[in-house]
C-alpha cells in the first residue's frame, strides 16, 4: 500500500463478502424450490429469492469494482485519492439503495424486468451514487502525477458501465422495445464494458504479480479490450433472434456472437503467459492463482459455454432453459466474481499488514470454489440439455419435465455445498485478515518484505 | 511486431466503426417493430397488463419471449395453447388449476386487471417471433396421433390436457382419460364436468368455465374413448 487513502477499498471489500454470502443463502432457497421443496413460498417466493440472488451478485460485483478502483487508481495516478470521505458517503449511499431495493422485493415492491428489478426511483439514486464514485476516481486520475493505460482503461470502463445504466430506465409500452433496451445494459455490461473493467484489474495484477514490463502488458490489454468491442457490440444481435425484431439480427447476432469467445480466449492466453514468463515470483501466490484461474475460467464459462448456445439454430431450442442458467453462472463466476476475489487477496495482505495470504484457508478456499462451481455447472449443464430434449424437442409438458429435472437440483445442492465451503474458507481468511491498518511504504519501496524476497526464487 | 500506438488505433477504430453500425442497425429495426409486433393493437387495457406483468414480477418464475425464470412455464404462446378461461382461472386462483404441483404466487387480482393481463398475452401471442417457440421435432407425429388430436375438441386440447395425460401426452395431476368411456356414462361425465365436487365432495379437479355446448362436446368425445377389443 502505497497511499494511506487506499485504506477506503477495504470497506467496500468488507461489503462485498457480506453481500455475496447472502447470496448465496438466496441461490440455495432457488435450489431446493427447484428440488421440490419450496418451504418458504409463502415468505419467500421464487420470484423474490430470484431477483434478490441475481441483484446482490451485481451489487456486490460493483462494490468490488469500486474497491479495486479505489485500491488501483491512487497507485496508478501516483496520489492520494481525491476524496476519502466522499468514498464513505457514496459506499453508504449504495448499500443503502441496495437493501432499500431487496428488501422491496419480499413486498412486491419491484419493476420486474430480468436483472433490472430494482424500482425506478431507486435507480435514480443508483445513477447519482455511480456518479459520484467516477466524479471521485475521475479527479484522481486527472490530477495524476502520471496517466497509464491501465487506469485509463478502468476509468472509462466505470464510465461507460454508469452511462450504459440509462437505456434501462427508458419507458417503453412495447414488449420487444422494452427487452431491446434491457439487453443494452446486460449484454453491453457483461460482454463489453465490464470487460474493460476486467481487462484493468487483470493488468494491474499481472504488472505486480509477474513483473513483466508495463508496456508489453498494456500493448496486449488494448488488442484485447479491441476484440472485445469489435465482436461484443454487434454481438448484442444474439439477444434479438426472437424478440420481435428483423430476422437479420440472426445473421448479425450469429456471426458477431460467435467472434465473442475470441476477447475471453485472448483474456486466458494473456493471463497464463503472463504468469510463466514473469521473472519476478511474487510472494503472494494465491492471488495469482486466482489471477490466472480468473483468466481461465472466463474462457471456461463466457467464451465456451457462451458459443455452445450463442447460434441461432441452437439459440432457437436452448433460448430461456437453464442452459442458459449454466452458461450464466460459470460466466459470473469465471469472469467478474474472480476478478474481484482476485485483487482481494492481493491488497488485503496490504491493506492490513497481515500476510496470511499462504493460509491453508486461502488455498482451500481458491480450490474448494472452483471445483464446487465447476460441479454446479455440470448439473445445471445435465439439467439445462435434459429440458431442451424433453420439452423443446420431444414436446414433453413443461411441468412434467420439470419433475424429471428434480434429481439433478439435488446435484447441484451438493456441489453448491462444496462451492459454500470454498466461499466460508475464503471469508473467514478475510476476517483473520482483521481491520485495514497496514503500513503506508515510503515512495520506491517494495511492497515484498526483504525476508519474503529472501524466501521466493 | 505489433506497437503499443497500433494496439490502441486498432481498438479506437474498431469500437468506432462497430458503433456505428449498431446504431444504425437500432434505427432500422425501430423502424421495423412496430409492423412486425402488431404495435397498432396495443390497446390500454394491453398497456396496462403489461404494467401489471412488470410490476409482479411474472417474470421472476415464467420466461416470456424467452426471458425470465426457468422455473415456470414459457407464457409467450400461452393464450393459443391455454385459451383465455383457462388463463382467467389461473389468475384468480393458481391452486385450482394445478392443485399439489409446484406453486405459483397467488396475487389477488381483481377481475378488471386479470381481463388487462389476458389481453397483454394475447397481443404477446400474435407477434412475429422469426420462428420462435420451435416445434418439438420429436414429437410422436405419426399421421394417426396428429389427427386424433386435431379431432378432439379444442376446450380439451387446451384446458383438459395440463391436467389429464391422453395417448399418452399431457399433464398428470388428474387420471389419464384413454378409455375412459369404458368405466364412465354419459350422464356421470356430464354431472362430472359440470360440477366435480357436487359429485365427489373435496376432489381435486376444479370446476372449470364450460359453456353447455362445450360439456355436451366433451361428454361425446369421452364417451367414445374406448377400449378395441369388444366382448
Ligand atoms: C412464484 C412463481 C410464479 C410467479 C411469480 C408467477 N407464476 Fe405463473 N405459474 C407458476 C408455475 C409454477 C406455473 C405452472 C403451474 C403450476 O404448477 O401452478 C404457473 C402457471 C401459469 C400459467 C399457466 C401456464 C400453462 O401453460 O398452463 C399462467 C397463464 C401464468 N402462470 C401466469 C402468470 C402471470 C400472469 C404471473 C404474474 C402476474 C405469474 N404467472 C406469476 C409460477 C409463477
Ligand atoms: C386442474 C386440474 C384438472 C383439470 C384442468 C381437469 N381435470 Fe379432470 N380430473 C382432475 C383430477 C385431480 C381428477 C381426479 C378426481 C378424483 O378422483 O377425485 C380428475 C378426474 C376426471 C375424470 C374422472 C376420471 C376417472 O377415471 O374417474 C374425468 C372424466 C375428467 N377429470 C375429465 C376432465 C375434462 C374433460 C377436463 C377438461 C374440461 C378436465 N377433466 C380438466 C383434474 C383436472
Ligand atoms: C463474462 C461474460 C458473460 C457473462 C457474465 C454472461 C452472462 C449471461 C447471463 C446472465 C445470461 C442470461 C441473461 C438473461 O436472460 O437476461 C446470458 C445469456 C446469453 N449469453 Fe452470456 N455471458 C457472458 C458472455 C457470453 C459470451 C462471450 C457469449 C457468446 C459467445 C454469450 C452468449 C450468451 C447467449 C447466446 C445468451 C442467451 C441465452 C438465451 O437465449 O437464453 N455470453 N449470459
Ligand atoms: C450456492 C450457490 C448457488 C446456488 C445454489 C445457485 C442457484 C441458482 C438458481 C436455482 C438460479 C435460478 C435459475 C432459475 O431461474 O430457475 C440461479 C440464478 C442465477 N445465479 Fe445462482 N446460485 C448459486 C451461486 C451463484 C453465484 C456464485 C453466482 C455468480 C457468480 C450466481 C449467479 C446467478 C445468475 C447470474 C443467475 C441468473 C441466471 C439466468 O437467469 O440465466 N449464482 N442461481
Ligand atoms: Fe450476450
Amino acid at each position: 500500500m502505497k497511499f494511506e487513502s487506499q485504506r477506503v477499498s477495504w470497506w467496500f471489500f468488507a461489503t462485498c463478502m457480506l453481500l455475496f454470502s447472502l447470496q448465496i443463502v438466496y441461490g440455495f432457497i432457488m435450489a431446493f424450490a427447484h428440488a421440490g421443496h419450496d418451504a418458504l413460498h409463502a415468505v419467500i417466493p421464487f420470484h423474490a429469492a430470484r431477483a434478490t440472488h441475481t441483484n446482490l451478485l451485481v451489487m456486490w460485483l460493483l462494490c468490488g469494482f469500486m474497491g479495486a478502483a479505489y485500491y488501483i487508481i491512487p497507485e496508478e495516478a501516483d496520489r492520494e485519492l481525491h476524496s476519502v470521505p466522499l468514498a464513505k458517503l457514496q459506499l453508504g449511499a449504495l448499500v443503502a439503495t441496495g437493501v432499500t431495493a431487496i428488501i422491496g422485493f419480499h413486498f412486491n415492491w419491484w419493476e420486474g424486468r430480468k436483472f433490472l428489478e430494482i424500482p425506478r426511483p431507486l435507480d435514480f439514486l443508483v445513477v447519482v451514487d455511480v456518479l459520484m464514485f467516477i466524479f471521485n476516481i475521475g479527479m484522481t486520475v486527472k490530477n495524476g502525477r502520471r496517466f497509464t493505460t491501465t487506469s485509463l482503461v478502468l476509468f472509462f470502463g466505470l464510465l461507460s458501465a454508469a452511462l450504459l445504466y440509462l437505456p434501462g430506465m427508458i419507458p417503453t409500452t412495447n414488449q420487444t422495445h422494452d427487452s431491446y433496451w434491457r439487453w443494452w445494459v446486460v449484454h453491453l455490461w457483461v460482454e463489453g464494458v465490464w470487460e474493460l473493467i476486467m481487462g484493468g484489474i487483470l493488468s494491474y495484477l499481472l504488472i505486480k504479480l509477474t513483473g513483466i514490463d508495463r508496456e508489453v502488458i498494456e500493448k496486449w490489454l488494448y488488442v484485447i479490450v479491441g476484440f472485445t468491442f469489435l465482436s461484443g457490440i454487434l454481438g448484442t444481435g444474439h439477444h434479438y433472434y426472437f424478440i420481435g425484431t428483423p430476422n437479420y439480427w440472426k445473421w448479425v447476432g450469429g456471426i458477431f456472437g460467435a467472434m465473442e469467445p475470441i476477447a475471453f480466449l485472448g483474456m486466458a492466453i494473456y493471463g497464463v503467459t503472463m504468469a510463466r514468463k514473469g521473472g519476478r515470483a511474487h510472494p503472494n501466490r494465491t492471488a495469482l492463482q486466482w489471477t490466472v484461474g480468473c483468466s481461465i475460467m472466463s474462457f471456461v464459462g463466457a467464451g465456451f459455454l457462451g458459443f455452445a448456445h450463442t447460434l441461432p439454430s441452437v439459440n432457437l431450442y436452448t433460448h430461456g432453459t437453464l442452459v442458459t442458467a449454466m452458461h450464466g453462472h460459470m460466466a459470473f463466476w469465471g469472469a467478474y466474481a474472480m476478478i474481484v476475489l482476485a485483487i482481494m487477496s492481493f491488497a488485503l495482505p496490504n491493506l492490513t499488514g497481515r500476510r496470511l495470504h499462504d493460509a491453508p484457508s486461502a488455498q482451500l478456499g481458491f480450490w474448494a470454489s472452483n471445483i464446487g462451481m465447476i460441479a454446479m455447472t455440470l448439473a445445471f449443464g445435465v439439467a439445462g440439455v435434459t429440458q431442451v430434449y424433453l420439452e423443446r424437442r420431444v414436446g414433453m409438458d413443461f411441468l412434467a419435465v420439470q419433475r424429471e429435472l428434480e434429481v439433478h437440483f439435488i446435484g447441484l445442492i451438493l456441489a453448491a455445498s462444496l462451492f459454500t465451503l470454498g466461499v466460508c474458507c475464503f471469508v473467514w481468511n478475510f476476517i483473520r485478515h482483521g481491520w485495514p491498518v497496514g503500513e503506508v511504504l515510503a515512495a520506491g519501496a517494495s511492497d515484498v518484505t526483504p525476508e519474503e524476497a529472501a524466501r521466493t526464487p | 511486431m505489433l506497437s503499443k500506438k497500433a494496439a490502441r488505433a486498432f481498438f479506437l477504430v474498431g469500437t468506432a466503426v462497430c458503433s456505428l453500425a449498431f446504431v444504425g442497425l437500432t434505427v432500422d429495426t425501430f423502424n421495423r417493430i412496430p409492423a412486425q409486433t402488431h404495435a397498432a393493437q396495443i390497446t390500454p387495457a394491453v398497456a396496462r397488463g403489461k404494467d401489471l406483468w412488470d410490476h409482479s414480477n411474472c417474470m421472476g418464475c415464467h420466461t416470456l419471449l424467452g426471458e425470465g425464470g426457468y422455473y415456470a412455464p414459457e407464457l409467450t404462446r400461452v393464450y393459443r395453447r391455454r385459451g383465455p378461461d383457462f388463463i382467467r382461472a389461473m389468475l384468480r386462483n393458481p391452486e385450482a388449476m394445478y392443485p399439489g404441483q409446484r406453486r405459483m404466487q397467488n396475487y389477488h387480482f381483481t377481475e378488471a386487471q386479470i381481463d388487462d393481463l389476458v389481453a397483454f398475452l394475447r397481443w404477446i401471442d400474435g407477434m412475429d417471433l422469426n420462428g420462435f417457440p420451435a416445434r418439438p421435432t420429436l414429437a410422436s407425429a405419426s399421421p394417426e396421433v396428429t389427427a386424433t388430436a386435431s379431432a378432439r375438441p379444442q376446450v380439451f386440447n387446451q384446458i383438459c390436457v395440463a391436467c389429464h395425460a391422453i395417448g399418452g401426452s399431457g399433464g398428470a395431476v388428474g387420471p389419464a382419460l384413454d378409455r375412459v368411456g369404458d368405466r364412465l356414462q354419459p350422464d356421470y361425465l356430464d354431472r362430472w364436468l359440470r360440477n366435480p365436487s357436487a359429485v365427489k365432495p373435496g376432489t381435486a379437479m376444479p370446476r372449470l368455465p364450460l359453456t353447455d355446448a362445450q360439456v355436451s362436446e366433451l361428454v361425446t368425445f369421452l364417451s367414445h374413448q374406448r377400449s378395441e377389443v369388444r366382448p
